[in-house]
């Protein structure tokens, strides 16, 4: 692949070891978070251990779906070509309902509508290619 | 922390520093080098007495053994090298395991250097790469994250808890063109105005065109020695490190602690306690300005004034001349240089010329005691140095 073919197309993620099952859940149509059975922690981020104890009694569990805006930012200048279409976006760090902070961007309407602790509800969408990606809609 | 100190140990005893801006036909290993003889004979020292190089990773070189290519470019063979990689705090951690590697005796002189052409030598594949590079593939850069946003986020919080306003980020980049219009070589010395800031364009809200660091081609390079080995070379004003510390917090952005308080807490705090002062003592700074509001959460991080009230900090005047702590006296990443890894070498290029007394009409009169923080990764990773003048030891 030529580097123009990649910078005109998004990157698409590449599932480890860690984070295989977050990405078939995805396709899937839900978002896995990471519940551990040992101290109760729960993390978006996938990891072969709890981040928070080192336990590996780790049970997906999919994710209600309800989430709060902490912050966003509204991107207007493109990080490369293969996101210049789709400008002005906003980017949100979204704290789910369970408690992790996830990062998304917000769908079902225009940037304009996000602000400080809007109410969101999450909507996995699946790209051209076939990437399944959590994003965010006002609730 | 260790009773184990770094304090007045380790003195610079070079200081150079490359053309910067647009600098076209040279790459950043010349960069590198260049500055590296201009810090040699600033010391008065043969390349020769070099043993330790240490550098950073250069988005324009396709070396990833930068420090071990520089070495091969400028004709030397050290016995101690390595290349650093914490993002924009790499700048504070050479000086810091410099300083170390001096002390526990694996160096004697150590070259200190980072060069790169953000703004001429990349092409357009490097380009992508140095904007998104550093976030992750899986979880972050899907979403089109450019670095910019994770920094704006942050800002955007700061905002909405503590009243901090467009203006107050826009007089950050007021001010830094303001002092780069004093410094020889800056890359941006136009005046500009809190409008002028505000109607530059979004990048990405709450942060303009202005609200943002340059692009920039540019090196820098150091040479840190012993205390004692300064006095047996007679080096007539040796700038002494007298503490240092860092702090990683996090990773990815969306697992930072909190958004509005940053690592720079712990490590000027160990930084300061190693320096054996506290932030009311500092003369002069030096503090990672890839945007303006990042510049405001430094000064509450760093101690200069309460959290939260960074915004009115700068509108009252107290990171200039004549204010409370004068900041990035040179013009900064903002106006100054911003070639990446090297900008913040810059901070540390001018802090040392500060303390030496070297700096003409921008002189902050009686520097002797002054601080470099250098952070990256959307305040993953920080690291804070202490520096003062034989007077202060």
């Amino acid at each position: 692949m030529t580097g123009n073919d990649r910078a005109s197309e998004k990157p698409i993620p590449s599932p480890d070891a860690d984070s295989a099952q977050l990405w078939r859940g995805l396709r899937d149509g839900v978002l896995l978070l990471q519940h551990c059975d040992k101290c109760r922690h729960v993390q978006y981020y996938q990891q072969g251990m709890c981040r928070q104890c080192g336990a590996e009694d780790i049970r997906h569990r999919p994710a209600c779906g309800r989430g709060k805006v902490h912050s966003f930012s509204v991107v207007h200048r493109a990080p490369g070509p293969a996101f210049k279409d789709d400008v002005p976006y906003a980017v949100l760090l979204v704290d789910l309902e369970e408690g992790p902070r996830i990062i998304s961007t917000f769908t079902g309407g225009p940037p304009e509508d996000v602000t400080f602790d809007l109410n969101v509800t999450l909507v996995v969408e699946i790209s051209g290619d076939g990437t399944a990606l959590p994003r965010f809609r006002r609730s | 922390m260790s009773e184990t100190t770094l304090r007045g140990k380790v003195a610079v005893i070079g200081i150079g520093i490359s053309p910067v801006g647009k600098v076209p036909g040279r790459s950043p290993l010349w960069l590198a080098a260049d500055a590296s003889k201009k810090a040699l004979a600033d010391a008065g020292l043969e390349k020769s007495v070099v043993d330790g190089v240490l550098s950073c990773h250069a988005f324009a070189s396709p070396f990833h053994r930068f420090s071990v290519a520089l070495s091969e470019y400028f004709g030397i063979q050290p016995t101690f090298s390595n290349t650093l990689q914490v993002s924009g705090a790499t700048a504070a951690t050479m000086f810091n395991i410099g300083a170390a590697a001096i002390q526990g005796g694996l160096a004697k002189v150590i070259l200190l250097t980072a060069g790169d052409s953000l703004m001429t030598g990349l092409t357009p594949e490097m380009a992508l790469r140095s904007m998104t590079e550093s976030r992750d593939q899986q979880y972050e850069m899907p979403y089109g994250i450019p670095v910019a946003n994770t920094f704006a986020m942050t800002a955007h919080r700061h905002m909405r808890e503590f009243g901090t306003t467009a203006e107050q980020l826009a007089e950050v980049a007021v001010v830094s063109r303001r002092h780069a219009s004093r410094t020889p070589g800056a890359q941006q010395t136009a005046p500009i105005t809190i409008d002028d800031v505000l109607n530059s364009g979004w990048v990405t809200t709450p942060y303009h065109k202005l609200d943002c660091s340059l692009i920039s081609d540019g090196g820098a390079a150091f040479i840190l020695t012993s205390a004692e080995h300064a006095k047996e070379l007679g080096i007539v004003n040796p700038i002494y490190i007298l503490g240092g510390g860092e702090c990683y917090t996090h990773e990815h952005i969306f697992l930072m602690p909190s958004l509005t308080s940053t690592g720079a807490v712990m490590s000027s705090r160990n930084a300061y306690a190693m320096a054996g002062y506290g932030p009311k003592d500092m003369h002069i700074a030096g503090i990672y300005d890839c945007f303006t509001g990042t510049v405001i959460m430094m000064l509450e991080d760093l101690g200069f004034c309460p959290k939260g009230e960074g915004g009115r900090f700068v509108a009252d005047g107290h990171m200039t001349y004549g204010g409370q702590i004068p900041s990035n006296t040179h013009g900064g990443l903002l106006s100054f240089a911003h070639p990446g890894m090297p900008g913040s070498l810059f901070h540390f290029y001018e802090v040392i010329a500060q303390l030496r007394g070297q700096c003409g009409d921008r002189q902050v009169a009686g520097a002797q005691l002054g601080l470099v923080h250098s952070l990256g990764a959307g305040y993953a990773t920080n690291a804070t140095t202490v520096l003062g003048t034989e007077n202060v030891l």
